[in-house]
């Protein structure tokens, strides 16, 4: 056997609805400090919140019209500080992150410095730089575990993080 | 928590893990052996190599009685995908010939965590290039919350959901247009993204890919999933998720 007899039959079932989303994404609510900014998390059944939000229109400043409803991780306290990471080498080229951090919590991440190599092509470093937030976030913040969808990671990202939050004089 | 990364599979798999009652040199030996294996079955699946089993296979060099047992394996769960998707995960209509990846990197990522779960760690997650495995919970935590990448920043997250045992996302940002519409060949999409979260990990990977190439389908095609959860953006940034989908809402300050 080298090809299976091919089957589309489809399933009949349906049982669950699919909702129109009117929810504000975390990324309009966190504005320009991105997934970052998200710093205290509740499960929500999918109640919309506002209507005719869409993901990255300019309504990311839109007030919510529902209260934060957790206390258990207010949010730390302070001026937001932020300082930029060595430039580390990536593989194809050379990159430096921006931290910005408000107490201890890191609130943004973002690229500061991303130069590629000529060989390759900037399309390529773009490819790498969804990277290793995934690192960064589960061991800064207790919200968010990993992050479903970005695939390439680095560990020249990770250090460029570290040393900005060395400077930081944060851990 | 023993914290790694390996590359692999043309990747970046990285490991959390939480070993709990588990001897610490007995997790460390665990994702040895996880990232051992994830080599071995790249070595079989790589569509890259052309000496790979996989490759020999679909170039007609390898019969499926001859090849490794995990390419039949993978031919029976991308049999089972394809009626699922109502035959919108079709490996069979990729360009070039047989290709699953769309399934194997998810069930490679499944079959890493099951090594670390036989080792008995109390907690772990694999997350095998966007494509996440779960077990157990994290520590101080009731869930685990899983960020969505948005799907035109790339710094950014469109949402955090919860989840327990499996999440993928499929999108068509992350290198260009690679995905392909096995009905017509087409390869531009109205969904921008799809995440599918359920119990197995290479079924939502394959859903998630099919969800994008569904398109104006894909709602309908969300709805007909038992099992599975599915969250849709659409290229004009609307949202939709099946009612099983649990949003972690984010509050900012």
């Amino acid at each position: 056997m080298t090809e299976p007899a091919r089957s589309t039959r489809g399933r009949a079932t349906s049982t669950s609805e699919l909702r129109r989303m009117n929810r504000v994404p975390a990324v309009a609510l966190a504005s320009a400090a991105g997934f970052a900014g998200i710093l205290a998390l509740h499960a929500s059944s999918g109640a919309p919140v506002l209507t005719g939000a869409r993901l990255g229109t300019p309504g990311s400043t839109v007030p919510r019209t529902t209260a934060p409803s957790t206390t258990s991780s207010l949010p730390p306290t302070g001026t937001p500080r932020a300082a930029v990471g060595t430039s580390e080498q990536y593989g194809y080229g050379v990159l430096a992150v921006k931290v910005a951090v408000r107490g201890s919590r890191i609130i943004e991440v973002s690229m500061a410095k991303l130069q590629t190599a000529e060989q390759y092509s900037q399309s390529l470093a773009q490819q790498v730089i969804p990277t290793l937030h995934n690192e960064v976030l589960s061991t800064q913040s207790a919200q968010i575990n990993g992050i479903s969808g970005a695939t390439y990671t680095s560990q020249a990202y990770a250090a460029s993080v570290q040393s900005a939050l060395d400077l930081l004089g944060v851990k | 928590m023993i914290v790694h990364t390996e590359p692999v599979m043309g990747t970046m798999v990285s490991f959390h893990v939480e070993p709990g009652e588990c001897p610490v040199k007995d997790a460390r030996a665990a994702v040895v052996s996880a990232c051992k294996k994830l080599h071995e079955l790249d070595a079989v699946f790589s569509t890259w190599k052309p000496e790979s089993p996989l490759s020999r296979f679909r170039n007609g060099l390898l019969g499926v009685q001859d090849a490794p047992s995990d390419i039949g394996l993978v031919l029976d769960m991308c049999e089972e995908a394809m009626v699922l998707s109502q035959g919108w995960f079709d490996p069979w209509a990729m360009p070039g010939g047989f290709d699953p990846t769309g399934l194997v990197k998810g069930w490679a990522t499944e079959q890493a965590l099951a090594i670390l779960r036989q080792a008995g760690v109390e907690a772990a997650m694999v997350n095998g290039g966007g494509d996440i495995a779960l077990l157990g919970l994290p520590k101080g935590q009731d869930t685990w919350r899983i960020g969505i990448r948005h799907p035109w920043r790339p710094d950014a997250l469109a949402c955090v959901l919860e989840a327990s045992t499996a999440v993928a996302t499929s999108g068509c940002y992350e290198r260009g247009p690679h995905l392909i519409n096995p009905k017509d060949g087409t390869m531009l999409f109205d969904t921008a993204s799809a995440t599918v979260v359920g119990s197995s990990l290479p079924f939502c990977d394959a859903l998630a890919t099919a969800l994008v190439v569904a398109g104006d389908d894909g709602a309908e095609l969300a709805r007909s999933l038992k099992g599975y959860d599915a969250y849709l953006i659409g290229v004009d940034g609307k949202e939709e998720a099946t009612v099983g989908v649990v949003f972690a809402e984010a509050t900012v300050v």
